[in-house]
């Protein structure tokens, strides 16, 4: 109950922060909404091949975008020494990959959002009677991707690490929750929704070993 | 606090707020502390000088566990350093270089956030933040604030819990004279209390109330070349 609770109090922080700083919705969004435009340009107008190519291009621009999300998530720690703060704080180390990556995972729920619209307008694509597995498929995407970007985003703040460090272990990282939703809403899109179950299965899985993974190996991360 | 020679204890372990014994910190190849002894003894203030890279912060974040040694072992109010350092977290404050606060957040938000996390209640806040001054501008947001602003919302801070070891670290860098007023401040009443504190600072017009200075040059303790009289 402990770690929910100071999980929770560091998710509310940073979230606070968030809204004060509009960096999700001044950054992130317009980020995005450029990758789709460029990769619809480069497609061509051809509204057959834009809507086939519309679950990838969708994918790949959250992907892309929440790697910014997971480096500013960070980027307020390294202000003013508070991660120091977090470090020394008498609480499980958990508790601040947890929080860290509830903050993130809510951000990125917007921006699922506001980027499902987008592509829908972009693109000539409608969720149809499947929309229930998109979202399922978004939703579970989100909470993975949160866990990766949050376990590794730490390392932006050490001293020993580059920024470009976090793109580099989070992208491979996460092919299996690029390919499981791309394949996922694919089918959705396709009216075969029924048959995601596998790709949804995996995208669970997924999620479970990373969110394990980070409540275990946070701490090593951030001790000397 | 005793300096003492290595297998010479001059303080009782169970006395001792914090024990080091050859430790020994190395950044890369570089040593940064070289085989320190050290005891200091609970209630007791401490004041630790030296030039810059003598060691001094690299002692106090060992001492706050942010750093363990490389060789080298101790503890801290009679936790060890290596298996005991969530025991010490709980029962120390560190006021360092940074002040740690969340530039977006108010000085307010900032320890209603520090007293939520660790447990301490939320109702002291104001009542800290009234003690250094700072009740007026306690809600506007951090990144609005003067050095010596945030250097007291950080002693605020670590009034919240009423640590066993006060450990700080140039305290008074870069502040205005109200905010090393709080600083002052709080050491006085850490001491006054019974709590033991480490002060590492290069002004030499603070620190007076120390009851025993400890110089420190190239990351060994050294007699300081400042005093007159026998070094202890």
């Amino acid at each position: 109950m402990t770690l929910v609770r100071q999980a929770g109090t560091i998710a509310a922080k940073d979230l606070r922060i968030e809204v004060r700083g509009r960096h999700a919705l001044g950054t992130i969004l317009p980020f995005a909404a450029t990758l789709l435009i460029a990769f619809g340009l480069s497609i061509g107008p051809g509204r057959t091949l834009l809507r086939q190519t519309a679950p990838g291009l969708l994918w790949l621009a959250m992907l892309f975008a929440s790697v910014l999300a997971f480096r500013r998530s960070y980027e307020a720690e390294g202000e003013d020494g508070a991660l120091e703060g977090l470090v020394l704080a008498p609480i499980d180390k958990a508790a601040v990959f947890l929080g860290k990556a509830a903050a993130v995972a809510a951000q990125l729920v917007v921006l699922w959002a506001a980027v499902l619209v987008l592509v829908a307008a972009l693109f000539d694509v409608s969720l149809g009677g499947d929309a229930g597995i998109v979202v399922a498929a978004c939703l579970l995407g989100t909470i993975g991707l949160a866990a990766v970007g949050s376990l590794f985003g730490v390392l932006t703040e050490s001293p020993r690490a580059r920024e470009a460090i976090v793109p580099l272990l989070v992208l491979p990282l996460a092919v299996p929750v690029l390919l499981s939703g791309v394949k996922a809403t694919s089918l959705a899109l396709a009216g075969l929704g029924s048959q995601a179950g596998g790709w949804l299965a995996l995208l669970v899985a997924f999620d479970v070993v990373f969110l394990a993974a980070g409540t275990i190996v946070f701490e090593y991360l951030v001790e000397d | 606090m005793l300096l003492t020679a290595p297998n010479e204890p001059a303080v009782a372990a169970e006395e001792a707020a914090a024990s080091l014994s050859r430790v020994t910190r190395v950044f890369g190849v570089t040593p940064a502390l070289v085989r320190v002894d050290l005891e200091v003894a609970r209630g007791e203030v401490l004041l630790v000088r030296g030039p810059n890279g003598a060691g001094k912060s690299t002692l106090l974040a060992i001492l706050a566990t942010v750093l363990s040694p490389t060789y080298g072992s101790g503890s801290v109010l009679g936790f060890p350093l290596d298996r005991g350092r969530d025991e010490i977290r709980r029962r120390i404050e560190l006021i360092g270089h940074t002040t740690r606060l969340y530039e977006d957040l108010s000085g307010r938000e900032n320890l209603r956030f520090w007293a939520r996390l660790t447990g301490v209640d939320p109702g002291r806040v104001d009542g800290a933040l009234e003690s250094v001054g700072l009740a007026a501008a306690a809600d506007e947001r951090v990144r609005g604030y003067s050095q010596g602003m945030r250097q007291r919302v950080a002693v605020a801070r670590a009034t919240l819990r009423e640590p066993a070891l006060l450990l700080l670290d140039e305290p008074y860098a870069g502040l205005d004279d109200e905010a090393k007023e709080a600083v002052d401040a709080l050491v006085a009443r850490t001491a006054a209390r019974g709590a033991t504190v480490v002060l590492a600072t290069h002004d030499p017009t603070r620190g007076g109330s120390a009851g025993r200075t400890l110089y420190m040059d190239g990351g060994r303790i050294v007699p300081d070349p400042t005093a007159a009289g026998p070094q202890p």
